[in-house]
């Protein structure tokens, strides 16, 4: 490209800064993860997940006041149990929320990957309130079993749990139902924007730069990245202008939407499903479990309406149905601690992309690969590459970051090419 | 050509050598078994004495002629590339309890200790039809579920990495502290719903028989505050990983204890009249549980968000960014991120921007070396030659 667009891309660069200033600046420390495009698509994602909950906490709430009044009325121990285990519902919605609103704060020098983090350490938490309150029910049942022959309503119980059980319901669909909203939405924008913003976000912030002319040699840098990258995919070229103005970013979205969808919607298809908030996720497991220790209470209650002298079946069935509840929870458990422990994504195939950076020419050894994520969706890579020693450092790094960003869709990586 | 991982201890910011943040300030010559980080897994050895008088601070081998920081990790995925199955890690975690070091020797016989007394009560309780007996065998369970977690941890997080965990497995021991801290902040929350439950109710409700059992378990846990010692503080400097994990279990004991001698407490002062005794020893103990366990809730809370590590100032961040950007070839220093893996392991990432044609090498060993005299062994940095 020839000077003149390299001198219109200066000119929206500086214009571009101002409205920005405020989001960005964090130290010395410039942030990837709060550039502009992947704050609208996560607010986004945010907003939606947050209404569905708050929708959700006012559910649960006016039934548990319902429960609360009901009890206390009747004067029935049951039903203010209930009344109690909607409140552990409460309190973990409370925390998914808390979880997704926090996850949007501004990263800092403290905090220099931003807060998404803080999404893991929630859901971790109303996991273990489910582990716990799981662990409660059972005790409950060993409780009521040596309370002996007390008078133990069948039919109460019965009543009460499936008031619960529909109340659950409602909640897991009002949880659940984002089939149509998350499809095509989720990883196209994020990565594509990837790379530019990278070099776009160098200008913000407090920059320690020696003089004036490094605007300009840092969008020719910025411009002969998009040359690379210009033959690898026409969308790309889109884009280039999409993001230099911040105020149409809303509308290139949604123009861009099916440009980038069409190639990728195999993909897309199946990352859909991922795309679910987590905390929602975590809250409608929280939900789905009540349900489901619900039923398990019925069947209880039932075969103790029916024939009192079988109590133990109450046991029996908490514990089965508590059982169930655990079981659903380990996957949720094993995606968490996967992104704690720092792992590769699953998503990812880091044999793969260690072979295919070995077969690129010139690269000589890939070591110090490390894959991980900061949240589910969010991944970033750290390599050391050795490349020989006539090669061209500038051209390899591009080389490897192009390869990274297009085979794996990886835009947050960091190369440190040896020789 | 395998670099020796470098444990500098903070010499830069105060922590002496006789610092009591850290564990075993009261014991000047312990020798604390250290799992090492990549070689060979011998316990005892060739570990320096934690508080020799000779320490210096700053420990770093002189660079040879080609001395790369960076260069001597060679990270080759050991074994197998995909997902280990559960049972093989799990005997493989077993094996490494068998040789393990003290602390996990120590763990494993109160573990033990505490699955047999609660197996006692809990039969003791269904046969006599006392719920309260019950009620404790089952809190008693749950505490000793957790302990056998942090057990397990303390064998799975000598693992090396692999091609799934590149980082290891000690992230682990972070997250069973973690666990543990949050346990504890529950049972806080419980005791504080049980003092006002008392509170509500009728004193006469208090069940006496418990308090055989309070004391046998204030004595098994005492055990285990005396096996812990040398973590018997409120706010920890951690050093590596086991510190965040034994520090969680010496506080679950030691909880555990104040429950019990709060409980027995209640008891007596009820037994000679004072009024609403049960009401204000449990409100006490779970205030005193709440601010035991906080500070180790936000620590591990704060590694595993990926904070700044919180050993190494900002102010000493800021400098180093503006060492390196004082050089002349350096145009730009961005996107600084560091964070700990496990406390003592921090990992960074950096990204320069140097004028064109400048030689890359004597950058990178200029900004290696800067970082790794703050602690910094893992870093990565990227440079981009403006053109």
């Amino acid at each position: 490209m020839a000077a003149p667009s390299s001198q219109h891309t200066q000119i929206i660069e500086i214009s571009g800064e101002l409205p920005d200033t405020g989001r960005k600046i964090c130290g010395e420390a410039t942030c990837e993860f709060s550039d502009a495009g992947s704050i609208s698509k996560d607010s986004e994602e945010r907003s939606t997940a947050m209404r569905k909950l708050l929708i959700a906490v006012s559910l649960c709430v006016v039934f548990m006041a319902v429960e609360v009044v009901g009890g206390i009325k009747a004067n029935s121990l049951a039903i203010l149990t209930d009344a109690a285990h909607l409140l552990s519902d409460v309190a973990a919605f409370a925390i998914s929320l808390f979880s997704i609103w926090a996850g949007g704060w501004e990263p800092n020098p403290r905090q220099s990957f931003g807060f998404f983090r803080i999404e893991i350490l929630g859901a971790l938490v109303s996991m273990q309130l489910i582990w716990l309150l799981a662990g409660i029910l059972v005790y409950e049942a060993i409780a009521r079993l040596i309370a002996g022959p007390q008078n133990v309503d069948g039919f109460l119980m019965f009543v009460v749990a499936a008031f619960g059980l529909v109340v659950n319901i409602i909640m897991a669909l009002v949880l659940g139902h984002d089939h149509g909203h998350g499809h095509g939405h989720g990883h196209g924008h994020g990565h594509d924007h990837g790379h530019g913003h990278d070099h776009h976000g160098h200008s913000h912030g407090l920059s320690v730069s020696t003089s004036r002319d490094v605007k300009h040699t840092k969008d020719e840098h910025h411009h002969t990245h998009d040359d690379h990258t210009h033959h690898h995919d026409d969308e790309k070229h889109s884009k280039d202008e999409h993001h230099h103005t911040h105020e149409d970013h809303a509308h290139h979205h949604d123009h861009d939407h099916k440009d980038v969808t069409e190639p990728l919607l195999g993909e897309s298809k199946a990352k859909s499903e991922k795309k679910r908030n987590i905390n929602v996720h975590g809250a409608y497991l929280h939900v789905l479990g009540d349900s489901i220790q619900s039923v398990g209470v019925m069947i209880g209650g039932a075969i103790i309406w029916y024939k009192p002298e079988w109590k133990i079946v109450d046991l029996i069935c908490t514990l089965i149905f508590s059982v169930i509840v655990l079981a659903t929870t380990i996957n949720m458990l094993r995606n968490i601690l996967e992104v704690l422990m720092e792992s590769t994504p699953r998503e990812i195939d880091a044999t793969q992309l260690q072979k295919g950076l070995l077969e690129m020419e010139d690269v000589v050894a890939v070591h110090e690969l490390h894959i991980w994520a900061i949240t589910v969706g969010k991944i970033l890579l750290a390599c050391h590459v050795k490349i020989n020693p006539e090669a061209d450092a500038d051209i390899m790094l591009d080389k490897v970051i192009d390869y990274i960003k297009r085979v794996h869709n990886i835009s947050h990586v960091t190369i440190q090419i040896e020789r | 050509m395998t670099m020796e991982p470098i444990q500098t201890l903070n010499g830069d910011f105060g922590f002496t050598g006789n610092d009591r943040r850290f564990a075993f300030s009261r014991q000047a010559s312990f020798q604390q078994p250290r799992t090492p980080i990549s070689t060979d897994s011998t316990d005892l050895g060739l570990r320096k004495p934690f508080l020799s008088r000779t320490d210096s601070s700053i420990d770093i081998p002189p660079p040879g002629p080609h001395h790369h920081y960076w260069s001597g990790h060679d990270d080759k995925p050991s074994g197998s590339l995909e997902r280990s199955n559960f049972s093989s890690f799990v005997l493989s975690v077993f094996r490494n309890i068998r040789s393990g070091h003290r602390y996990m020797k120590r763990l494993f016989f109160m573990i033990s200790l505490n699955v047999a007394y609660s197996t006692v009560e809990l039969l003791i309780g269904l046969f006599t039809g006392r719920v309260g007996l019950v009620s404790d065998a089952v809190h008693l369970t749950f505490g000793c579920g957790l302990l056998t977690f942090s057990l397990f941890v303390m064998g799975a997080s000598r693992k090396k990495p692999d091609g799934d965990y590149t980082y290891g497995y000690k992230r682990l021991e972070v997250l069973s502290a973690f666990t543990n801290a949050l346990f504890l902040l529950f049972m806080s929350f419980s005791l504080a719903v049980e003092a006002l439950h008392a509170f509500i109710q009728d004193e006469s409700e208090h069940k006496h028989y418990l308090n055989v059992s309070a004391v046998t378990n204030l004595f098994v846990n005492l055990i285990g505050v005396w096996f812990f010692r040398n973590y018997a503080r409120i706010n920890l400097a951690y050093r590596n990983a086991e510190d965040m994990n034994c520090h969680s279990v010496f506080l679950h004991v030691l909880t555990d204890s104040i429950r019990s001698a709060g409980l027995i407490l209640a008891s007596w002062l009820l037994s000679i009249g004072v009024e609403n005794a049960e009401v204000l020893c449990l409100g006490l103990v779970s205030v005193a549980v709440f601010t035991l366990v906080l500070p180790l809730f936000r620590a591990t809370g704060g590694i595993l968000l990926q904070m700044a590590p919180p050993s190494i100032p900002t102010t000493a961040f800021s400098k180093c960014l503006r060492q390196i950007s004082a050089r002349e070839d350096i145009l730009e220093v961005s996107q600084a991120r560091f964070w700990e893996l496990v406390p003592g392991h921090v990992v960074g990432s950096l990204s320069i921007q140097v004028k064109k044609g400048v030689d890359d090498r004597p950058i990178l060993e200029f900004v290696h070396r800067l970082y790794h005299d703050f602690g910094v062994q893992d870093l990565t940095v990227q440079i981009d030659h403006a053109s």
